[in-house]
């Protein structure tokens, strides 16, 4: 376990990024229409009622960021310890500043 | 139906809210002697004890939160829209990504709690429970205001 949780902090830095990538270029693996209560794959149009990403947005960056964090459990452990001690909550900022300026239209109108 | 998961949903935030803020106090302003007075009481708090119960309550808070937001897509945001809330509505917008983010951030804040307490991760330690407190703090505060705009038995 403790071989496979010093990658935990890769998992948060990637899955940060990947969700704010999935949000700005809709890369959802499913959509949801809550009027019909029906469920599909990829990225649908609305049918009846608003189309619904954001549980797909949520499957792309945990699956992605589980198989970045996979990947970097062949890295050097000291060296990925001491950056990750930075970039674990750095990453997270940075992505909630630009997922403000994407939402900036909101509080600008 | 809604409103009795929306309850539900508050009551873990509240808890939730209440967990991470003491963890929080008592990693950034720790006290060296309790003295027996309430400011003293927090700061003293066993910061290690939470972070299993934060994980669990915030876990549990999400999934009230992600089962309730069909309500909100179909019913709430439409009336936002309608009355042309931009800010309330830009407010719960950006909520939703935080959460996320501090969803995928739970395994680390795990990993950065678990015992033994590792003495060189203490700042990051202290920094990433603080980022995840200003999270739950957000969006505590965001779906307040929602909830009075249109919430309970709308």
């Amino acid at each position: 376990m403790s071989n496979i949780s010093r990658v935990f902090p890769v998992f948060a830095i990637a899955f940060a990024v990947i969700y704010i990538a999935s949000v700005y270029f809709n890369l959802a693996v499913l959509t949801y229409h809550p009027q019909l209560v029906q469920w599909g794959p990829l990225v649908e149009a609305p049918k009846q009622g608003p189309a619904m990403y954001w549980y797909g947005w949520l499957i792309t960056s945990a699956a992605g960021s589980a198989a970045i964090a996979a990947l970097a459990l062949a890295l050097p452990a000291r060296a990925l310890d001491r950056a990750c001690a930075v970039l674990v909550w750095l990453v997270p900022l940075i992505m909630i500043a630009v997922i403000m300026y994407i939402l900036r239209g909101y509080f600008l109108r | 139906m809604f409103s009795f998961l929306l309850i539900i949903h508050s009551l873990l935030a509240v808890t939730l809210l209440g967990a991470l803020t003491h963890q929080t106090i008592s990693v950034w302003w720790p006290v060296a002697k309790r003295t027996g007075s309430f400011i003293s009481s927090v700061r003293s708090v066993p910061s290690m004890t939470y972070t299993n119960a934060v994980i669990v309550l915030y876990l549990v808070t999400a999934v009230f939160g992600a089962w309730i937001y069909t309500e909100y897509r179909l019913s709430i945001r439409v009336t936002l829209q309608d009355y042309r809330m931009h800010v309330p509505e830009g407010a719960f917008e950006l909520k939703e990504h935080v959460v996320t983010i501090g969803l995928g951030l739970l395994p680390a804040y795990w990993y950065y709690w678990r015992q033994p307490a590792d003495a060189a991760h203490a700042r990051t330690r202290a920094i990433v429970t603080a980022l995840l407190a200003a999270i739950v703090w957000y969006s505590f505060l965001t779906g307040h205001v929602l909830n009075n705009i249109r919430g309970f038995g709308s």
